[in-house]
């Protein structure tokens, strides 16, 4: 491949080729150039703030929330010379960037109110909790911060998968995902290699290509070389490990279920070729909480946040913005400022009394947003790992309101953990939403005990979250659906006067932490130029 | 493949599992539809949480034209999550028809048929649900 791709064939100048003759001409900066302009960069838009180069003669800022977004904002524009001004509802910074540990409290809007009541050192991620490898604009500041990262097992083969709507004896039943995947694997490779060796597919393949390809399906499904059968692998474990002397010695080989049963538990239904982009590893976790990225950023930044603080009114003139708010005595109070970046989720900001313009304003009913659960039980044994030996990683099942049962990446082998004992949205969300906490943990307890028969015993406290009982979020993110991407999404990524939106609901990256931060650079891009310009 | 087995017979033999069972064998009436699915947000007196989520006992809108409010609840609006991937036109109907005479409401019914029409015309067909979001 990386020998072809240097040829220039045909009279086609393929694109290494045109990047080794820019290098050859103007060393390796102007190769580097060419690639960012092409968008294959080291700098591309994902990666790092843009650089807001000129005098920004001290122009006033005010940011409405201190999430991600509002925090990348506020840092930023404070380094380019701006003079920022944060009004955060909550007590604290983060917005969604949170996590419960002990003495956590939240009331929510219709008055549950819960405080954490895990043991010292255990969390919940409630909100954002995985940080894919290429969202490189979370990774700048993790690293810019000093924040510390670890593993977050997003993959993990000896965790069981659990289907009850299938049908057949694994139906119901929880099954190890490496044994799904060995033997739905195997099967669909001996089926194709047989075929293919018999020349029946009707694939293109010349008799070189057919060799390859059966070698191909040998490997992929771990079949005999000679008859291309596949009979079970040592990948799908043992159910007699191997080890020292005779006994166990070799061990004994475990039996592949039959490819009917198989295909009738459904639970092929969690493989697939490839992860998802933003499903794939590696995935990681701060150490210690998804709120470090929160805490790093309100170290430099703090200052400028004024807390509890709620928006009550937007206005605008050609001069300026004003924005009244009311603080935690209950007092109101006006703060301009010369442009406001609105870092609000949409489903909040329509309740508030603002003078944005028509079009705007229908623009940001186009939008729905997600409600989503989750909730954290606290376990006093780590019965997963140390009876299961399953480190991290997600139960996959298909128990309505569940979604997925997800085992701790952090403090393995340690006394107690708290697992993820449910992140489930739309309708199954509400619906459980709508129970009291007390019972929200009954029901997840409930699922959990299906799969594993030490759960409810272990199973000591919980703590939940529904994003959209939270009174300044009211829904977990923007869900776009098709029109309203054609027809409202471009008007709000565009100024409404002097107040620009940023957040994840602006991006292509809903409901990650990237969204809120690339939202965020180039909203202040885009205001950073014009100030420039005035 | 033992100790799937017994969790299997463990299972069965549970408490919990008895619970379980007895909340899905409900049998589901418009009233229980709508605080399943609804009254989280909307509360079971219809009359929503003051700033965050709209009242339905006796807004214009919801006892109105049926169309839009068929398209808002498919579909999701303004905040409001889309529930066409979640509940059957039937179930759909009998909510919607719940909230329409309810609470001093005079909206006329909705029917199963007018939903799958609403359905249609939004072309919002089922999408099988992905395992993983955020």
């Amino acid at each position: 491949m990386g020998d072809q791709s240097t040829v220039v064939s045909g009279g086609v100048l393929t694109r290494r080729r045109f990047f080794e003759g820019l290098a050859a001409f103007g060393g390796v900066s102007l190769a580097m150039a060419g690639m960012d302009a092409l968008g294959f960069g080291f700098a591309s838009a994902q990666a790092a703030p843009p650089k807001l180069e000129g005098d920004a003669k001290g122009t006033k800022v005010v940011v409405l929330g201190a999430g991600l977004a509002g925090m990348t904002a506020a840092y930023e524009l404070t380094k380019a010379g701006y003079s920022v001004q944060v009004i955060e509802a909550r007590s604290f910074a983060g917005g969604r960037c949170q996590t419960a540990r002990k003495g956590f409290q939240h009331t929510d809007l219709v008055g549950n109110s819960q405080t954490c009541e895990f043991d010292e050192g255990l969390y919940i991620n409630h909100g954002p909790w995985r940080i894919p490898y290429h969202h490189r604009s979370t990774l700048h500041y993790t690293k810019l911060f000093g924040v510390p990262l670890e593993s977050f097992v997003n993959d993990n083969d000896a965790a069981y998968v659990y289907f009850e709507k299938g049908d057949g004896p694994l139906a119901g039943k929880p099954i190890r995902k490496g044994e799904i995947a060995a033997d739905a694997r195997g099967y669909a490779a001996e089926l194709i290699a047989k075929a293919a060796s018999k020349g029946q597919l009707d694939a293109p393949l010349t008799p070189e290509d057919r060799d390859l390809f059966v070698a191909y399906m040998i490997n992929e499904g771990r079949l005999s070389p000679t008859d291309l059968a596949y009979t079970g692998t040592e990948g799908r474990g043992f159910d007699v490990h191997p080890g020292a002397g005779v006994d166990p010695g070799p061990g004994k080989p475990s039996t592949p279920y039959s490819l009917t049963d198989v295909l009738h538990s459904k639970a092929w239904r969690v493989l697939s070729s490839v992860a998802g982009y933003e499903q794939q590893r590696t995935m990681l976790q701060p150490i210690g909480g998804m709120d470090q990225i929160a805490k790093g950023f309100e170290k430099r930044v703090g200052s400028m946040i004024r807390y509890s603080c709620v928006v009550e009114k937007i206005k605008q003139s050609d001069k300026g913005v004003k924005v009244t708010y009311r603080d935690k005595f209950g007092e109101q109070d006006v703060i301009e400022a010369d442009y406001c970046v609105c870092t609000i989720p949409l489903s909040v900001l329509k309740n508030v009394d603002a003078d944005f313009s028509k079009p705007f304003k229908a623009a940001m009913s186009g939008v729905s947003y997600a409600p989503v659960n989750k909730i954290g039980l606290q376990m006093k044994t780590r019965f997963w790992e140390e009876n299961h030996f399953i480190y991290g990683g997600h139960i996959y099942n298909d128990m309505p309101g569940i979604g997925t049962i997800t085992l701790p990446s952090t403090g393995w082998q340690g006394q107690k953990g708290v697992l993820l004992g449910y992140y489930a949205f739309g309708g199954e969300a509400a619906k459980i939403s709508a129970k009291p906490p007390a019972e929200r943990a009954a029901f997840a307890v409930a699922a959990g005990q299906k799969i594993f028969p030490e759960y409810a015993e272990n199973f000591e406290n919980a703590f939940s979250f529904s994003w959209h009982l939270a009174e300044f979020n009211l829904g977990g993110w923007a869900e776009w659906g098709e029109e309203g991407r054609k027809t409202a999404y471009p008007v709000l990524t565009e100024p409404d006067g002097r107040v620009y939106l940023a957040g994840e609901h602006l991006t292509y990256l809903g409901g990650w932490q990237a969204g809120a931060i690339e939202s965020a650079w180039q909203q202040i891009g885009k205001l950073h130029a014009r100030v420039i310009k005035a | 493949m033992s100790r799937s087995i017994a969790f299997r017979s463990l299972f069965i033999g549970g408490l919990l599992a008895a619970s379980a069972a007895s909340v899905t064998a409900f049998a589901a009436t418009p009233q229980s539809l709508f605080n399943d699915n609804c009254s989280a947000c909307h509360q079971t007196t219809g009359k929503g949480v003051k700033g965050a989520f709209p009242a339905l006992a006796g807004d214009p809108f919801v006892q109105g034209d049926p169309a839009p409010v068929m398209a808002t609840v498919l579909a999701g609006r303004a905040g409001m999550p889309a529930f066409k991937d979640d509940l059957s036109d039937a179930d759909l109907s009998a909510i919607l028809t719940y909230v329409r005479t309810s609470w001093g409401n005079k909206g006329q019914p909705v029917t199963a048929a007018d939903v799958a029409a609403a359905r249609a015309k939004l072309k919002a067909g089922k999408k099988p649900a992905s395992l993983q979001a955020h």
